[in-house]
């Protein structure tokens, strides 16, 4: 990948950081036409979840026409570049995200149940409990077959003090992927951080004979901290005991790493500044989130990922693009014009970064499909009008065909009430992970292949 | 002594009267009832048929609230039904609901009778789930523990917070990440302490005199194993774990490791272990009387220094542990006179007030800067710092907490002094100022006045809305549900003042409202980033308001007077209650609020002196006892 045109910020980090090589197993850049034919057949399938806050202005979202050739709206037109690559779909429901008897919290329900298809259990810290999200499921099913099971990105950090949203702990306002149901799975919001968790090792080639050793003590030391753990076990209480079997997933999940012997990869230069840590510009910081998923991708370092573009309620003002409003004040509109006007901005400003995203998906060849081809990336809120603060008719898109399972280039109906988790189901299915059901599935999102 | 506290509950029962009697108008207008029977009228209504006689749904009763005299015994249930009426659980959504104010008065009437429960010896200490070291006190630990101050946690993923707080065990949850990021720090930790031979010596003091002699290299390497991991653990090792470490060197010299190699693997085991990175009470049977058994000397030690110091222990206290000498009451509060004397008190400050006040959340603060020119990050720092001094200032000097409230003097540096409008302060330094008359404790600080604004404006709501949550613990409920669009019915009119009036003709929304306006009215003056202002825009700000129960103000000073006045109780107890759950790291429930009533008592016997407020705490039972978790 080299630094695209449209990202003035590569290059001006080009000069400042270090070019490195990461090991790229498609042989894209050096196979002759025969290799890479043989590449297309093992092309993995990818999947992504991006997560944004507060709902969006539905009017400007929802496209005017449905089926192929659909008119882009007015929010939406950013994608124009990857309208073939598209698939927006109208009419999903959350309805775990409701109040269920539950009272207000909507948007910390929205965040929490958008990947889980759960009611979260109303605490503001005592017994968090939401459920398995889509993402983690994979990541649980096939994630072996990377060295990381499943990355978690985002763009800001949890709230640091204070109530989150209404009895609901902050946790269910800055986390969309849990592991389990008491599990969050923190995400990472530093690029230099994710950039050296994900290519620390360096070239393939650099691979040095002292690692042989430097593994075998690494084993010594799992092994005694997860006999540590098993030790400890008896002399704790249940709720103990859960917090001491998230410390056990953890050294598993390393010693699984440690053990997964991928074929060897080859090294391919990638002029890819390293990240010197969190940018002041949130539009590069969100462009930067990004670039490092596509990487991950592209590397095969990983197959499924969650972003949140902000946490849940957020409030930021977004002065760039002339709106020096909070999002979370401005949502709650009242049909006020003005407000709208603002919010659509904010809509279109990430729609633009979405757009950035799947461009550069889309640049990226892997045999005589592209990197975005083969992934199925799901942008969407779990509030539909940030006024109504409903959970009904989301806005929700999908891009890249999971590999040619998809027929995209439409805009889609379904009917009201249909579970978002359906969406998932049959996501799951194109990535060959078995599950009896995702939240309130209650089957598979029907005509996505015509 | 006595009659001090009753005249303190008196207050409170007036108050609470007070605020009812405001109620009660929007309620019943035309009929003056008691409080009792309006409630017992409501939760008939609404509540009797599903909850009453033999077999009530969900194991609940409603109608012991209004037929007994003690609650005693249902003291949980009073927990559960509290609860579900504040998040508008009860009644379920596809049953009648009570009017906004119906609920409300029922929650006030409920909250009274909590104020006069006796607990007696009836109340048990709570469980804390376990808990994980958060960032900070990572970073701490390891400081201590090496002498090297490394921040490695500063890239750990932030820490999800509870209860207004970070360190509640229940959301320190442990996510894969983290723990790879746990084990990178330890094997970075090892090879900077292997580098340093200050922090070699400190973590490994036995030295083997005869470098020949297998059987002292032997015995030296089992005593630092211990050492080190005694303190890691920060408890006392048992001989079966010291013999695993010495195992585990074994083993790594066997596979002929070099000498920093078997001491890097040491560290980096030590500092992966479940037993540093979470702060362990063991949960066994055997040692419980009744579910509740009485916490060991170094688990006080670490309950001690993590909630005073966010961090371990240091040598005096482990000391004191293993010599059984910690856990009596006069050992525990001179313990905390030395402790806050300590630098390390500084923690307090950062982790506790930072989180209570909100101070951590101003980072991300960013007021329009065309209209407000003026402000840039330098100031956004002054204002935080001021705050912090305060805070510091009544902690250092052991003043009475009443003066965050109150005291007409604060703390600026050049910058804040012009943003405050005071002459003749130069320079970044910060100096102690007098500003009476214009200015009078946290309510006025930049800080405070910034966070409950709006990019654009200020929002009366929110201010009133953060002293009724921070500094009353009267936390309005969340709106309830279906609450019309503003605007739907043609856009109010007139100044910000005139529109929230406005908006408040509706009498299920003037129930919280009036409270939250009244407050946030009075602070009117100081504009969106804590400037004084007389005027927004070409309207002249109106400063005065009236409080429920009919109190009339006139402006900021006025406004805080009253809470001076009439809300101390109301203040200590919601300042007992946040330091409390930050003591604890967990959520406070109903059964506490005997400790807490009881700390807010030693307040007003110990002209509510700082140290009163840690000391009633450490020695409370919640700190003190642990209940089984099984």
């Amino acid at each position: 990948m080299s630094s695209s045109i449209n990202n003035p910020l590569s290059r001006r980090t080009l000069l400042r950081g270090l070019g490195v090589s990461l090991a790229l197993p498609w042989l894209e850049a050096t196979s002759s036409i025969a290799k890479a034919a043989t590449v297309v057949a093992h092309s993995p399938t990818r999947m992504a979840f991006i997560f944004v806050p507060n709902g969006v202005v539905m009017p400007n979202w929802v496209p005017k026409t449905e089926g192929f050739g659909f008119q882009l709206s007015r929010t939406l037109a950013p994608l124009a570049p990857v309208q073939d690559e598209l698939l927006v779909i109208s009419g999903l429901t959350h309805d775990k995200g409701r109040a269920n008897g539950d009272g207000p919290g909507d948007h910390a329900r929205s965040a929490s149940v958008f990947l889980t298809g759960s009611q979260p259990r109303k605490t503001d810290g005592e017994k968090i409990r939401s459920g398995t999200s889509v993402d983690q499921v994979a990541a649980q099913a096939v994630g072996q077959r990377t060295r990381f099971s499943s990355l978690e990105l985002g763009v800001d950090a949890g709230r640091m003090a204070g109530n989150c949203d209404s009895g609901y702990s902050c946790a269910y306002s800055s986390n969309i992927s849990w592991s389990s149901e008491s599990t969050p799975v923190g995400k990472e919001v530093n690029p230099r951080l994710v950039f050296e968790r994900l290519f620390a090792g360096g070239k393939a080639s650099e691979v040095d004979k002292g690692q042989q050793q430097r593994e075998a003590l690494q084993k010594s030391v799992l092994d005694f901290i997860a006999d540590d753990a098993k030790r400890l076990q008896s002399k704790l209480g249940r709720n103990d005991n859960r917090k001491l079997d998230e410390y056990m997933n953890g050294v598993r999940e390393i010693e699984r790493r440690i053990g997964t012997k991928t074929a060897k990869p080859t090294d391919i230069d990638v002029d890819y500044a390293i990240p010197d840590g969190i940018p002041g510009d949130y539009q590069d910081h969100m462009r930067m989130m990004c670039d490092l998923m596509v990487l991950a991708f592209q590397t095969d370092s990983t197959r499924i990922a969650t972003m949140m573009f902000a946490n849940a309620g957020d409030n930021k003002n977004y002065r760039k693009i002339g709106v020096p409003d909070g999002h979370h004040d401005l949502s709650h509109h009242g049909e006020n014009a003005e407000k709208l006007e603002k919010l659509s901005k904010i809509n279109y400003f990430q729609v633009q970064q979405l757009s950035y995203l799947l461009q550069k998906m889309k640049s990226i060849r892997e045999g005589d499909r592209t990197l975005l081809d083969n992934s199925m990336i799901v942008y969407g809120s779990g509030i539909s009008d940030g006024n109504r603060h409903n959970h009904d008719n989301l806005p929700i898109l999908l891009a890249g065909s999971g590999g040619g399972t998809i027929e995209t280039g439409r805009h889609v109906r379904y009917d009201l009430e249909t579970p978002v988790c359906n969406l998932f189901m049959s996501m799951l299915d194109r990535m060959g992970v078995d599950a009896p059901y995702i939240g309130d599935s209650t089957g598979r999102l029907p005509g996505l292949t015509l | 002594m006595f009659g001090l506290t009753r005249l303190l509950g008196c207050a409170l029962t007036f108050y609470a009267a007070n605020f009812f009697a405001s109620t009660q108008v929007f309620a019943q207008p035309s009929t003056r009832e008691s409080a009792a029977e309006l409630t017992k009228k409501t939760l008939t209504k609404y509540c009797n048929d599903c909850h009453s006689g033999d077999k009530p749904e969900g194991g609940i009763r409603i109608d012991f609230l209004t037929a007994e005299t003690q609650l005693g015994s249902r003291i949980d249930q009073v927990d559960k039904i509290l609860l579900a009426l504040k998040d508008q659980q009860m009644p379920p959504a596809d049953a009648d609901q009570p009017e906004g104010a119906e609920r409300v008065q029922v929650i006030e009437w409920i909250e009274q009778r909590l104020q006069e429960f006796d607990c007696g010896n009836a109340s048990r200490p709570g469980r804390v789930t376990m808990r994980r070291l958060n960032r900070n006190e990572y970073n701490n630990t390891v400081n201590d523990l090496i002498g090297l101050d490394l921040k490695l946690a500063d890239d750990f993923p932030s820490d999800d917070v509870g209860n207004g707080f970070d360190n509640v065990g229940d959301v320190l949850t442990l996510s894969p990440i983290l723990m790879e990021k746990y084990l990178a720090a330890a094997k970075q930790i090892a090879i900077e302490v292997i580098k340093n031979p200050e922090a070699s010596k400190l973590v490994f003091p036995a030295q083997s005199n005869d470098p020949n002699d297998l059987d002292e290299a032997v015995a030296v390497a089992r005593e630092n194993a211990t050492h080190f991991a005694s303190r890691a653990f920060r408890r006392s090792l048992n001989a079966e774990e010291s013999e695993r470490f010495l195992d585990l060197m074994k083993a790594t010299w066997e596979a002929n490791a070099s000498k920093d190699e078997i001491m890097q693997t040491l560290i980096t085991v030590v500092l992966a272990s479940p037993h540093f990175i979470y702060r362990i009470e063991d949960d066994d049977p055997k040692d419980f009387v009744d579910g509740i058994r009485p916490l060991n000397d170094f688990e006080l030690a670490s309950r001690l220094s993590y909630f005073l110091w966010s961090s371990m222990p240091d040598e005096r206290l482990f000391d004191l542990a293993r010599t059984g000498k910690l856990h009596t009451p006069e050992q525990l509060s001179s313990e905390v006179d030395r402790m806050l004397a300590d630098s390390k008190s500084k923690a307090l400050v950062d982790n506790f007030a930072g989180q209570w006040l909100q101070l951590r959340d101003l980072e991300a603060l960013s007021p329009d800067p065309i209209k407000f020119a003026s402000f840039d990050a330098k100031l956004r720092q002054s204002m935080r710092r001021e705050t912090e001094l305060l805070f510091s200032s009544i902690l250092n000097e052991n003043k009475s907490v009443l003066e965050l409230l109150s005291t007409d003097s604060t703390y600026v540096d050049e910058r804040l002094a012009k943003h405050y409008g005071i002459d003749g302060i130069y320079g970044d330094g910060f100096q102690k100022v007098d500003v009476r008359g214009k200015r009078r404790g946290v309510l006025m600080h930049g800080s405070i006045l910034l966070l409950t604004s709006n990019p654009t404006r200020t929002s009366p709501v929110k201010r009133g809305k953060w002293v009724l949550e921070n500094l009353l613990a009267e936390p309005p409920p969340p709106p309830p549900p279906n609450v019309p669009e503003l605007g739907a019915d043609g856009e109010a009119l007139g100044t910000l003042r005139q529109q929230m009036e406005q908006h408040r003709a509706n009498p299920n929304c003037a129930v919280c409202h009036v409270k939250m306006d009244a407050v946030g009215f009075g602070l009117e003056n100081f504009d969106a980033i804590g400037s004084w202002r007389v005027a927004d825009g070409r309207e002249t700000i109106d400063p005065s308001g009236v409080l429920p129960g009919g109190r009339t103000f006139n402006g900021p000073l006025d406004l805080v007077q009253i809470l001076v006045d009439d809300k101390k109780a109301e203040f200590c107890r919601c300042m007992s209650m946040k330091m409390l759950t930050y003591a604890l790291g967990r959520g406070l429930g109903v059964a506490d609020r005997c400790t807490v009533s009881s700390i807010v008592n030693n307040l007003a016997k110990n002209e509510y002196r700082f140290s009163t407020l840690i000391k009633s705490i450490v020695t409370s039972p919640p700190f003190t006892l642990q209940e089984s978790g099984r």
